[in-house]
């Protein structure tokens, strides 16, 4: 089952102070919604772990990133996989920096492959939640970098 | 002298007997494998995958392995290393395929078992089995079966390909039949959907490899246990007779509990590895419905059909390409089992079928309640019903123009098949009485004017029962299986009581019944006074590599082996009687008298009771002079069916004994702001031959029908393009229930079988019928939007997405005419 994702803002600063957030997970990482920790390996690899609750489906997901794609101050490409409850997930994220005359576009897509039987038993949640999800990381996103 | 009672003055076999189990089954008394309590058992519970298809990248299990509570932890490679792949039916691709019971270095089912987890509770087991870490690789699914027959994304590379096995099977001179056509028909695409079956027991297995004697017991409830321990013998290495199998009662089966046996060796690994404690399995829900089995899913392709002037089918040629999801199992036998019905209830003599199946990243497929048969004779259903709607020829005519004419039984199929028995121009006519079918065509009529959308579908269908297993050697000349056979064996005990045993296991069909039903006719006594065995159970040494319920033959092979075992005691009785009556064999008569039942000499009114005689020959022996010693008032008795090995190369011969029929008639109206198929009316007539018990036959008849209109508007296994079975819950999958169920008309005829020594056909598999049925009725509603239907599975959902792409043009042409007169 796959949720796909995509939109677009405006901000304030500019393409580097953005790639710079979008770059490092210490400070965009806590904007994910339920964040409960992050680890880092290394420059490009981090883990997070978010408290998963979708109905009666409950616990946390631990998810594996990596920054594959690195175009400074273009495009960040995060590409990870991880493990909950009733399934695993493989997520990619992209964004895309343009400059505005007062500020940063940032175009934003992203993709959700949803494994095992969480996407049978929560399969008509999954869509809505994941949205209302990644709009709340979106929104933190935005208000992070005003 | 007192008079003896003949209880025989009836004939028990066609009462109406109320069924002996009903008492212990319906006061919740019955005895199932989850009531069974061990000392020092176990509980497993398996690790799944969540993909359809991945590398399995790594295993750790060192967290649930400290868990307190935790017995041992089980892998697929530590399974790998001390056992053999089952055994693959199919010949080479298929041979090459290594099955193991947990997945051993990929999975390619999501739901397939990857670790097992022994625990000293079942929650405990739940737990543990959550701090299971498997890092998978995910790989490209397939899940459907024309792109794997591409091979772009392979699911057993050992195998080098996915297809499992193709065969052609051509009779007759079709290219002359097309030739010297007025019509032909061509029919796109059909599909058949994945459903399967939802018995009120899950799985279970209870194992105990015991350390002391090497011995394997399982308590448990597979359906075919003499098919199982050859599966698991060869597997685990362990010679068969170290293998004991009991069931006890069954909550329903319908084919699918045959394929348990993969559960059944992880749990026997398992006890080997706990020191010999009982280790037992509780399949849940959904995993039952997940991972279990389903039917097989088929796609009929570039269909045509022939037919004369008149509407007579003269000659059909389709692909059809079978999905046998991830492993082929019992597969690939149903890729010949379909051909036992090969031209259904029709007449036509010409025809190739070229028939090909393929592995897919879905759960392995299992001999569901109709297996294969019911896939095949949808589609000859639905070519008839299409032609008939397409030529303008009503419904019910074209069927009587194509049916098998009822002097023409037996009849004997293009390829080599012997229908017994059956008249379905004669259920058809009565089918039609009961629905009052000219009063519901006027009321469509009426109802059409006012813009309602109401159907009538007739459908017939066959349930051939009692299989040739010679018909395995037509997918795989190496075959070892041929003919079939059954065992009984019916004794009189020390104290008189007469004992049956039989080498099934009943899962719901009266078989306690119906067994005393036959004995007692051949003893003349009450069928209260005859104990049943029921239950499988290797010891009793009854069974033979047969024995199991499945495919619709117990009222033949079982029962023909049940009154064979009794007429060898009815023998031995008499011997011993004239012996000790001192008078002449056939002096003597059965029946009940005063000291229950007994034997008694005519002419001298002197009789011996069954205790007496059992007395004789158990405990006061050397009353028996030795001409009598092969007296023994225990009878074993092998029924085999007079089958012979089919040609291999024709792909030609007698592949079932017998043929009962189903004749089903729906109402159906779509409404027209929901799209909601709601049935008006249902009748469904039944011809199974001699019925041995009218209500037990009935049951089966609405077990069946419900389980047809579950399939035909409400379950469908349904995967997302990434192998996600999104149905995995009763809230998705939504097997019927009675408050779906409508209002059954039932009705039967007899057409007695000359195959069965009582006239009986084999039946409870006409869950077909429903399917074929609702698809006519709905392709009646429709034909006149220009909707045609070409899948078994419709809702109300798939009905309104045929009725938006046909109105916004959107719609393929799936079926074409070609017109010569």
């Amino acid at each position: 089952m796959a949720i796909k994702f995509a939109g677009d803002f405006e901000v304030k600063r500019t393409p580097d102070e953005v790639y710079d957030f979008l770059s490092d997970p210490n400070k965009f990482a806590s904007l994910l919604p339920d964040f409960q920790g992050l680890s880092i390996q290394d420059p490009t690899h981090f883990t997070v772990k978010v408290n998963v609750g979708i109905s009666y489906i409950r616990g946390t997901a631990e998810i594996k990133m990596e920054l594959v794609e690195s175009d400074r101050p273009k495009r960040a490409l995060y590409k990870g996989q991880g493990s909950m409850a009733g399934g695993n997930v493989a997520l990619t994220a992209a964004f895309d920096l343009s400059p505005l005359d007062s500020g940063t576009r940032v175009a934003w897509q992203g993709e959700a492959q949803i494994f095992g039987g969480l996407a049978s038993m929560a399969g008509g949640l999954l869509e809505p939640l994941g949205k209302k999800q990644v709009q709340k990381l979106i929104d933190g996103l935005q208000a992070a970098l005003r | 002298m007192s008079a003896i009672k003949k209880d025989a003055a009836k004939n028990w076999v066609g009462q109406p007997l109320p069924r002996k189990e009903e008492n212990r089954l319906l006061r919740g008394r019955g005895k199932f494998a989850d009531d069974i309590k061990l000392r020092e058992m176990a509980y497993l519970r398996f690790v799944r995958s969540p993909y359809a298809h991945a590398r399995i990248v790594s295993v750790d299990t060192s967290a649930a392995e400290i868990l307190a509570g935790v017995v041992c932890v089980l892998n697929g490679a530590e399974i790998a290393a001390q056992t053999q792949p089952f055994i693959e039916i199919g010949p080479e691709p298929c041979a090459k395929i290594k099955d193991y019971p947990l997945a051993v270095s990929k999975v390619r089912y999501q739901g397939e078992p990857v670790v097992a987890v022994v625990a000293e509770s079942p929650s405990l087991a739940d737990d543990a089995a959550e701090l299971v870490q498997i890092e998978y690789d995910a790989l490209d699914p397939v899940v459907d079966a024309e792109v794997a027959l591409t091979d772009k994304s392979i699911l057993h590379e050992e195998a080098g390909t996915n297809r499992v096995w193709n065969g052609v099977f051509e009779y007759g001179d079709v290219d002359k039949a097309f030739r010297e056509a007025a019509y032909v028909v061509k029919i796109d695409r059909m599909h058949f959907h994945r459903f399967s079956s939802t018995p009120l027991e899950n799985n279970v297995v209870i194992a105990r490899w015991n350390p002391k004697d090497d011995r394997i017991y399982y308590e448990c409830n597979n359906s075919f246990p003499s098919f199982a321990i050859q599966f698991l013998s060869a597997h685990l290495g362990v010679h068969i007779d170290r293998i004991r199998v009991e069931t006890s009662d069954i909550g329903g089966s319908f084919g699918i509990k045959i394929t348990s046996y993969p559960q059944m060796a992880v749990c026997a690994l398992a006890s080997k590895k706990a020191g010999g404690r009982p280790v037992k399995w509780v399949e849940t829900r959904t995993e039952h419905i997940t991972s279990s089995a389903h039917g097989n899913e088929r796609t009929f392709l570039d269909t045509r059909a022939a037919l004369d002037k008149n509407g007579v089918i003269t000659a059909v040629v389709s692909r059809h390409i079978d999905d046998c999801g991830a492993y082929p199992r019992y597969e690939p036998l149903g890729c010949v089992i379909w051909s036992q019905v090969f031209p259904g209830v029709y007449r036509f003599k010409n025809a190739r079928i070229d028939f090909m199946q393929a592995v897919t990243n879905k759960c392995p497929v299992g001999p569901n309640r109709g297996y294969s048969r019911m896939q095949h004779l949808w589609f000859l259903e639905r070519v008839v019903d299409i032609c008939g709607h397409e030529l303008g020829i009503p419904t019910d005519e074209i069927r009587l123009r194509n049916y098998i004419r009822p002097e023409e039984f037996p009849y004997t199929t293009p390829n080599g098949c012997v229908y017994d028995s059956g008249n379905y121009p004669r259920m058809l006519q009565v089918a039609k009485a009961r629905i009052v079918w000219d009063e519901w065509k006027s009321k469509q009529l009426t109802a059409r004017k006012e813009g309602r959308l109401i159907g009538i579908g007739i459908g017939t269908t066959l349930d051939s029962g009692t299989n040739n297993f010679g018909q395995s050697q037509i997918v795989n000349p190496g075959a070892p299986f041929s003919g079939n056979s059954q065992g009984a064996n019916c004794k009189l005990d020390i104290y008189g009581e007469v004992v049956v045993s039989v080498g099934s296991c009943p899962q719901g069909q009266g078989h306690e019944t119906t067994a005393a039903q036959v004995v007692a006719d051949v003893l003349s006594i009450h069928p209260d006074r005859i104990t049943v065995r029921t239950g499988f159970d290797t010891e009793r040494n009854v069974h033979t590599g047969f024995s199991g319920t499945y495919a619709s033959q117990f009222a033949v092979s079982g029962l023909s082996a049940v009154h064979g075992a009794a007429q060898k005691l009815r023998a031995e009785m008499k011997r011993l009687g004239a012996f000790l009556l001192e008078t002449k064999e056939d002096d003597l008569e059965f029946g009940t008298g005063e000291q229950g039942p007994e034997v008694r000499a005519m002419s001298t009114g002197k009789s011996i009771n069954y205790w007496g005689l059992a007395n004789i020959v158990n405990v006061n022996s050397a009353v028996l002079p030795p001409e009598l010693y092969e007296v023994t008032l225990n009878c074993r008795y092998i029924w085999r069916a007079p089958f012979k090995v089919p040609d291999k190369q024709r792909k030609y011969g007698s592949l079932t004994l017998t043929y009962a029929s189903q004749l089903h008639i729906a109402v159906i109206e779509i409404e027209r702001d929901t799209f909601i198929p709601r049935i008006l009316d249902y009748v469904a007539v039944d011809d199974c031959g001699t019925v041995i018990n009218p209500p037990i036959v009935e049951g089966q008849v609405y077990g069946a029908t419900a389980h047809g209109i579950g399939a035909a508007l409400m379950e469908n296994c349904v995967y997302d393009a990434v192998g996600n079975m999104l149905t995995s819950t009763f809230s998705d999958y939504t097997p019927i229930t009675a408050m779906n169920m409508p209002r059954v008309k039932y009705d039967h005829i007899e057409t007695p079988s000359p195959h069965s020594y009582s006239g009986a056909k084999g039946m409870g598999e006409g869950g077909a019928a429903p399917i074929h049925t609702i698809s006519a009725a709905l392709q009646d509603a429709l034909f006149a939007n220009g909707i045609i239907i070409d899948d078994s599975f419709n809702n109300a959902d798939s009905l309104f997405r045929a009725m938006v792409r046909k109105e916004i043009g959107q719609a393929e042409k799936l079926v074409t005419v070609e017109r010569r007169v």
